[in-house]
């Protein structure tokens, strides 16, 4: 009955905050801090605590599993195109991913963050179910990964048009790649505000960064930390 | 019958994650079983093992919920609520700083690797 009621619950709520973002598009909307913030209100109010609700929501969690698996689709669909720009794009994700590893762990240093914070913010350039995955291998708190990813995108979905702008980036393949290195899903959904080519590339960027980052997990960031 | 034939799929890319799981237990490497799960997925896809049909509505509709998967651990973030508060306002401006560093630097040698590689394309 929890269970049921917690599942549907979310995803009503989550429909909600969608169509709410669709209407005002303004970053603090953004459906993936509006859902989870009115989540938070609507257990509270009910008295369900926030162990309880993440125990009987594990069914959607665990989506994230088969949908790490699906992401085998988008590659081979896009097979032609990955191919064809195969140099660049790992040139320019190995690049991200350095500078995103890098840079969070320089910053995370000067305003001294937490240990367990720290492993939990490096992995945050990447789709979630990637990340959790490198924050689980580095000593990271998933929780703390999965907001830290959120707010990457929702971030990078704001700065990104500027950056592009400011640089004054053209080729459909920089933009699509910067979006996804950069901001991931959130990224991907920006692009397709420019056009088709650049949501494939993001898409392809967003998977790259995530095996990139996935194997720099395993063998540059325990040599860091 | 829609939400039927997404179920099945859905069901059906779970062997893929199950294969994978069974992977990693004799390959010793620090990567997820749903990693492994993706490669052999696409490995079936390219041998045509299997048919892009069988799958596709169920991996699109797992690609465009992606975000709903991850609402529940947002909300765990409660059980954190007073060190974020403590340290919020920086972390924000450390994934901004960080982010327009990531997506700056990616988009320049993108954008140079293209332009060298000459202009015809796209």
């Amino acid at each position: 009955m929890m269970m049921v009621l917690c599942i549907l619950g979310t995803y009503l709520i989550y429909r909600l905050s969608k169509k709410i973002y669709g209407k005002w598009p303004f970053p603090l909307f953004h459906h993936l801090l509006l859902a989870p913030t009115l989540l938070i209100v609507a257990i509270s109010v009910m008295h369900v605590s926030a162990n309880q609700y993440l125990d009987a929501t594990k069914w959607l969690t665990h989506m994230l599993g088969p949908a790490t698996v699906a992401f085998a689709v988008p590659i081979y669909k896009h097979l032609p195109t990955v191919k064809k720009y195969l140099g660049t794009i790992i040139i320019s994700t190995i690049t991200g991913s350095l500078v995103a590893i890098f840079s969070t762990f320089a910053l995370s240093k000067i305003i001294h963050l937490k240990y367990d914070f720290m492993t939990s913010i490096l992995p945050r350039s990447i789709t979630t179910p990637f990340a959790i995955e490198v924050s689980k291998e580095i000593g990271g708190l998933p929780t703390l990964t999965t907001v830290f990813v959120i707010l990457t995108g929702v971030i990078g979905g704001v700065v990104g048009p500027s950056v592009i702008k400011w640089l004054s980036i053209q080729t459909p393949i920089a933009k699509g790649l910067a979006l996804g290195m950069g901001a991931h899903g959130a990224g991907t959904n920006k692009a397709l505000e420019y056009g088709e080519q650049e949501a494939t590339f993001s898409s392809l960027a967003m998977i790259f960064a995530a095996f990139i980052t996935l194997l720099l997990g395993a063998l540059l960031i325990p040599a860091m930390i | 019958m829609k939400i039927g034939v997404i179920i099945l799929q859905i069901l059906f890319i779970h062997v893929f994650l199950f294969l994978g799981a069974a992977l990693k237990e004799i390959v010793a490497l620090p990567i997820p079983a749903s990693m492994f799960g993706l490669f052999l997925l696409f490995l079936a896809l390219c041998l045509h093992i299997i048919k892009l049909e069988w799958i596709e509505k169920g991996a699109n509709w797992l690609l465009a919920e992606l975000l709903l998967f991850f609402v529940p651990s947002a909300v765990g973030i409660v059980n954190y609520d007073e060190i974020i508060s403590f340290q919020g306002a920086e972390i924000v401006v450390l994934i901004g700083v960080s982010t327009v560093m990531v997506m700056g630097m990616t988009a320049l040698i993108a954008e140079k690797v293209t332009k060298r590689k000459g202009s015809e394309q796209l």
